[in-house]
């Protein structure tokens, strides 16, 4: 289980507060208006950001003292997810500690079309294609705690859909507990077991 | 400003030619191209490429640690300072440099002379400007990146091949042209700590050629010798084509992997090492002070050369960086437009005098004035002119990636806003007036510390610090060439140290 125990982060002068639990395997829907923290606050458990007061556990044990290297997370950033002087099939090879699982990411990335993509450099992808290649990372490495934060922005409908259902087959498929950040109501339906919105 | 531009660039260019024309038209028979064939050639040339190679090999490997010290440990004492200390290091007058080295070997009882003190002096002079160069493409690396390497948990050889080398590749590559072209053209470290036919460079031969024969044809092919080594050589630089050179807009930097452990440590032993190292030189000046007759030392015979050493410099500064100015412009257009065989012709042209043996175009001038005017009289302008010419490269390398960085983030919107001439400069000039400034206080530094030119059209009326320096020196005069070298090398430090504080933030 995943617990935010009155945890408080400051940010540009204001105070964040956060109180929250998630069952290991579920997945949470996070929504907000802009700027009320929903990034600050996956920044906060990967170990970015350091809270002022507060606990953040996970299956009982602290995460507060961790660094970033330590924690069992799997961040999808807003953006800048690639390295742009390798190519995608490389980039999304990081992260895996040993050999990375290419038969699995190959597979994942031929459900979600971008199989031809994999030996282009990530300048050559369009936006929505550079997304779901960092999805791909994000959701096979093997960290049982995932952060999405809007994984899906940049998506036309119809992958966005195809993107949808693959995230959350995945996530069970694997047991990932996941933390997803979104401004549509439509990702949550497809996606989340819960919702939890942030309010300033 | 354009035509500005084109003059500038054609009355850099016409020095030359006028300097080989001077040659060529003394010596009726050319160059003489049976020196290919001579061992003594095939030495010089082995011995100039092979020093400049592993001067410039060792300046870059050196530095690269020093530089992840800096980056990786943000929070040492005096970052600031050894920044500062590596400028002045390497604009340092090689006369206030020998002067330090020989000082400093006489008292651990170096053997200073040959390959090992020109190594020693070329690394001291490059390997602080290799620091800083890498110090600011460390910088520049996107705080996103790390963030995503530590979420990825990549370890240290992961980061260094993913994050670090790609960062500074390109900066390694130039730099090693960079400096071997600068350590080939060495002249007065070699003159002074070389000797003989087997540590001699191909200017230093040149210089000798002239001075000692008088041998025009030897002089003019190993003139041509070492322009079509160092300038080909400088042309593959330039293709290379980063734009981030001396300086670099710092990303944001809040977020950096933490050095722990051993680690930490050897990186802070590292940095006071490298402290130490710099320093030496410069101590030593001390003792070469202490030790000496103090009672000789006049400060009055000082003020003279110092002051026209001052006006010279400044001279040279104030129109070089006019130059180099208005030279970039016609080629800032080109940029713009994407014609880059144009561009990079003309960045190598406005940079040439980087390439061109100094001496030779010295005694060029020297000879090409002497059937039409009094050099004794005005020998001292032509040392100020040739001084600019020497001095422009410099300018227009640190200028150029500013101004190329001006022209991509703002030229449409100034375009589209018409904006022109005098409203486009007042729009220009708060975005380049920290590079601006410091490139004035480089090149004020650097032509401050000539003796080359110096050596051909100086007359003892007109005395320099620097050349005075090397009269003590001569003469065995250590304590006053300490207590000479000393008051330049703080005149120096003061420049630099005045003009960075003079500097706003980066627009």
């Amino acid at each position: 289980m995943l617990k935010i125990s009155q945890l408080i982060i400051e940010r540009d002068g204001k105070r964040l507060r956060y109180d929250f639990q998630l069952e290991e395997g579920s997945i949470l829907a996070i929504q907000g208006l802009s700027g009320v923290g929903k990034t600050t606050l996956l920044s906060a458990i990967a170990g970015f950001v350091e809270p002022i007061e507060g606990l953040i556990s996970w299956q009982g044990d602290s995460l507060n003292s961790l660094p970033v290297e330590q924690r069992p997370v799997s961040y999808l950033f807003q953006d800048h997810n690639l390295f742009e002087h390798l190519s995608v099939m490389e980039n999304i090879s990081l992260g895996f500690g040993g050999v990375a699982p290419r038969a699995n990411l190959v597979e994942a990335a031929d459900v979600l079309h971008v199989a031809d993509q994999l030996e282009k450099q990530p300048g050559e992808l369009s936006g929505g294609q550079r997304q779901r290649v960092a999805l791909i990372r994000a959701m096979l490495r093997p960290e049982p705690l995932v952060l999405l934060d809007e994984p899906f922005a940049e998506l036309d409908p119809k992958t966005r859909e195809l993107s949808t259902q693959w995230v959350r087959y995945t996530a069970k498929l694997l047991g990932k507990t996941v933390l997803m950040v979104t401004h549509q109501s439509e990702d949550v339906d497809r996606v989340a077991d819960e919702c939890l919105v942030l309010e300033c | 400003m354009r035509v500005a531009g084109w003059i500038s660039l054609f009355m850099i260019v016409l020095i030359t030619v006028l300097a080989f024309q001077g040659l060529i038209g003394f010596s009726e028979s050319g160059p003489d191209w049976t020196l290919l064939n001579d061992s003594y050639f095939h030495n010089i040339l082995a011995f100039s490429l092979k020093q400049a190679l592993l001067s410039a090999f060792l300046s870059v490997v050196l530095a690269w640690p020093i530089a992840r010290v800096l980056y990786y440990l943000p929070h040492v004492p005096a970052l600031n300072s050894f920044l500062s200390l590596c400028l002045l290091c390497f604009v340092m007058p090689t006369l206030v440099l020998i002067t330090g080295l020989v000082v400093l070997a006489g008292q651990v009882e170096w053997r200073l002379y040959g390959l090992n003190g020109i190594l020693l002096a070329h690394i001291y002079l490059n390997m602080p400007f290799a620091i800083r160069v890498f110090y600011q493409q460390l910088k520049g690396i996107p705080d996103s990146s790390w963030k995503l390497s530590a979420q990825l948990k990549l370890n240290h050889w992961q980061r260094l091949r993913i994050i670090e080398w790609p960062s500074l590749k390109s900066s390694a590559l130039m730099l090693l042209g960079f400096i071997f072209v600068l350590c080939f053209n060495s002249f007065a470290i070699v003159l002074a700590l070389g000797g003989g036919p087997q540590s001699t460079t191909l200017e230093v031969a040149i210089y000798q050629a002239l001075k000692y024969d008088f041998n025009i044809p030897e002089a003019l092919m190993l003139a041509w010798v070492q322009l079509l080594i160092a300038g080909g050589l400088f042309l593959m630089v330039s293709r290379l084509g980063s734009a981030n050179w001396l300086s670099v807009d710092t990303a944001s930097d809040e977020w950096r992997p933490q050095v722990k452990g051993w680690r930490y440590w050897l990186m802070k032993s590292s940095y006071y090492l490298a402290w130490l190292v710099l320093l030496l030189p410069i101590l030593a000046l001390f003792f070469g002070l202490i030790q000496g007759d103090l009672s000789r030392i006049s400060l009055a015979s000082l003020i003279r050369p110092t002051l026209i050493t001052m006006s010279l410099g400044l001279f040279s500064a104030v129109i070089g960086m006019a130059l180099a100015y208005a030279m970039l412009n016609p080629i800032r257009q080109m940029n713009s437009l994407g014609q880059t065989r144009r561009r990079v012709f003309f960045e190598w042209l406005a940079t040439h005098a980087l390439v061109a043996p100094a001496m030779v175009v010295s005694v060029g001038l020297f000879i090409f004035l002497l059937q039409r005017i009094d050099i004794d009289r005005w020998g001292i302008v032509f040392v100020a002119l040739l001084n600019t010419s020497i001095v422009v490269p410099f300018a227009v390398q640190k200028l150029k990636p500013r101004l190329y960085q001006f022209d991509a983030q703002y030229g449409d919107l100034s375009r589209s806003l018409k904006l022109q001439g005098w409203a486009l400069l007042k729009i220009e000039w708060p975005f380049i007036q920290p590079v601006f400034l410091s490139t004035f206080a480089l090149i004020l530094v650097l032509s401050m510390g000539d003796v080359a030119i110096f050596s051909i059209f100086g007359s003892k009326e007109w005395t320099t610090l620097p050349w005075l320096i090397y009269e003590y020196a001569g003469t065995y005069r250590m304590a006053e060439a300490s207590f000479a070298s000393m008051l330049l090398l703080a005149l120096c430090a003061l420049i630099l140290w005045l003009f960075e504080k003079a500097q706003t933030p980066h627009a």
